[in-house]
């Protein structure tokens, strides 16, 4: 077992019980807590990929802008046990049979898939900044450029919703 | 290409127009001529493009489909703002802005008929749907705006959530993204590529609202402006449609993947059909009918993509053209009536023989009674199901719940021509009534001569 195996078994299992702890923890603060250790840990894997960019925007998007935005929702909300919504006991049941039925399908459609070896040995480069942006500009320069529509719409939105 | 360059761009310009234009009724005006630049700027693409090429590193590919539903996209969209453009400054201030964010949504329905890599569908979807959450809530103060933009807006991006991880499982089982290059059709299925078939059929029978997933459609098309209800049925219903059939049509066929999936869209299709329809019988307000009179004819829509073929693609167009500009009429009349009831509508032919009149034609085009374009988009669709084989209880459902349609259609008509009552409507201008026969004409003329618009197919 060489080392990145090692690294990729311990990030693996941070990422995991992270997200278990996100789902089980009663405290919501915890469990935004524990999605940034997820997400920290997932950042890991990019860069183990030798995917810098990703890891650097993963790690400022998401656990910088992404979660503090979360914490500022949830102190606004200021959840406690008294305003928790009662919910009932067959929508429970109801919850968890969809849901595990959805797991099963994938768990039996994945059990004897299988997955192609896309890259085996070194790491690639093209997660490096630079040959990442000679690929955004080439080849996807259609999908970058038509993306700007969207931020844009996005941007007009949160304008006239939020003007008075 | 260009087509959609041209609306983004516009859409910008529109932004503009709203510093300094200050009368906010002109502001219409230049939205009309930015579809007529639409319109030239798609006429140029077919010039350029003279059947199929791929451009632009496989991103996009202009074909003679995407070049016809594009026409049919703009031409609605010219209809919709002649005759619910006026309506736009009654929702709030920022008239331009909704404008704009109407070429937005037009230059993501554009590339709905025309990609050719996942990416590109994410990024349509994306774009078609964003700005429909705004336009949702356009009407701050009112709290049903708030709630339907809310809504639509949570429920919409837990689908996209769902529609991506349905692409990323088919890049894992295929390592491209190219709808073109996947050859599923060849060897055995890998269980990877069937959950992403199956998670992306889920995640865009959301978009155009087939039952199960169309609980979001009466409340946030009931909740809307109803200005903004009259698009966001028609054309964006249109345009999911089309990337729907053409993500099925073109990836999803070949080998025997069709029967993994076929059985599924088929039930789905039904559920819809009975639904959409039953729903639609017990309601109050003609706006709310017309929301699940979209999903009952989201039901016949999904026909073509069941059956999966060359006469699927035509009847889709055909729909397409059909259900939008009869849709587009209805909501038009629907923002002049001063009550949204069925009661509303009483004595209007007495008042109004002319909005009547044509209404009329709108409704009959929707239950799909010949003369009319409806019956040719539900012959089509319907047939295209025959040819497909093995889908002969589908097509007697759908023929079944046409005829249960046609009772909630006639009741509007039955309202209007021989209830008697005062149907009080907003001042009604000479420009508005020439358009509203304009759309008329449309649906008749398509009615006698599919051809004129599938011969360029």
């Amino acid at each position: 077992m060489g080392i990145d195996m090692i690294i990729f078994t311990v990030l693996s299992a941070i990422a995991i019980a992270a997200a278990l702890g996100v789902i089980l923890s009663k405290n919501p603060v915890n469990s935004v807590l524990c999605m940034i250790t997820c997400f920290v840990a997932i950042a890991g894997h990019y860069i183990m990929l030798n995917a810098q960019f990703l890891f650097v925007v993963h790690l400022i998007v998401y656990t910088g802008a992404i979660m503090v935005l979360f914490l500022f929702v949830l102190m606004m909300m200021n959840l406690n046990a008294d305003i928790e919504p009662q919910k009932r006991n067959w929508l429970k049941y109801a919850g968890a049979i969809s849901g595990g039925a959805l797991l099963l399908v994938l768990v039996a459609a994945l059990r004897d898939a299988s997955v192609p070896a896309i890259q085996s040995g070194a790491p690639t480069d093209i997660g490096l900044i630079s040959n990442l942006g000679k690929t955004l500009f080439t080849s996807y320069v259609v999908p970058f450029e038509l993306s700007s529509v969207l931020f844009l719409s996005a941007m007009v939105g949160a304008v006239v919703i939020g003007k008075k | 290409m260009n087509a959609i360059i041209t609306t983004a761009v516009f859409g910008i310009v529109l932004m503009f127009v709203g510093l300094f234009v200050k009368n906010k009724q002109q502001i219409k005006y230049f939205a009309i001529a930015g579809t007529i630049l639409a319109f030239i700027a798609n006429w140029y693409d077919c010039t350029l493009a003279g059947g199929s090429s791929v451009i632009l590193h496989g991103m996009v590919e202009v074909s003679k489909f995407s070049i016809l539903f594009n026409g049919v996209a703009i031409v609605s969209t010219f209809l919709y703002f002649l005759l619910c453009g006026s309506a736009f400054e009654r929702v709030g201030d920022d008239v331009a802005d909704y404008f704009a964010l109407v070429f937005f949504i037009l230059s993501g329905v554009m590339l709905t008929a025309s990609f050719s890599n996942l990416l590109m569908l994410f990024l349509a979807i994306e774009i078609i749907s964003i700005p429909q959450y705004i336009l949702a809530g356009a009407d701050k103060k009112n709290l049903k705006s708030n709630e339907a933009s809310l809504k639509y807006f949570l429920t919409g991006s837990f689908t996209t959530g769902i529609l991506l991880m349905g692409i990323a499982l088919l890049y894992g089982a295929t390592g491209t993204f190219n709808i073109r290059e996947m050859g599923l059709g060849t060897g055995d299925l890998s269980p990877l590529a069937l959950c992403g078939i199956i998670l992306l059929a889920f995640a865009l029978a959301f978009k155009v609202s087939a039952a199960p997933f169309h609980f979001w459609t009466p409340d946030v098309y009931d909740g809307s402006p109803t200005v903004f209800t009259a698009f966001m049925a028609t054309v964006v219903k249109a345009a999911s449609f089309v990337a729907f059939m053409r993500l099925f049509y073109v990836s999803f066929t070949g080998g025997d993947i069709t029967h993994h999936w076929q059985l599924i869209i088929a039930l789905i299709t039904a559920a819809t059909l009975l639904i959409g329809n039953f729903t639609a019988v017990f309601q109050q307000s003609v706006k709310r009918m017309l929301a699940y009179s979209s999903i009952a004819q989201a039901g016949f829509m999904l026909f073509a993509i069941v059956s999966n073929n060359e006469m699927a693609a035509q009847g889709m167009i055909l729909y397409a053209a059909a259900y939008s500009v009869a849709t587009i009429g209805v909501f038009a009349v629907l923002l002049k009536m001063k009550d949204y009831t069925f009661d509303g509508y009483n004595g209007l032919a007495r008042r109004e023989p002319l909005l009547a009149l044509v209404t009329t034609i709108f409704l009959l085009s929707l239950a799909g009674i010949p003369l009319t374009a409806g019956f040719f988009a539900k012959y089509f669709v319907l047939s295209a199901a025959v040819q497909a084989g093995g889908l002969l209880w589908l097509v007697i459902l759908g023929v079944l719940c046409a005829a249960i349609s046609a009772y909630y259609y006639f009741r509007v008509i039955i309202a209007m021509y021989f209830r008697a009552g005062e149907a009080e409507t907003l001042p009604i201008t000479g420009g508005f009534k020439a358009a509203l026969l304009l759309a008329a004409a449309i649906v008749i003329a398509l009615g006698l001569f599919p051809g004129l618009l599938l011969q360029f197919l």
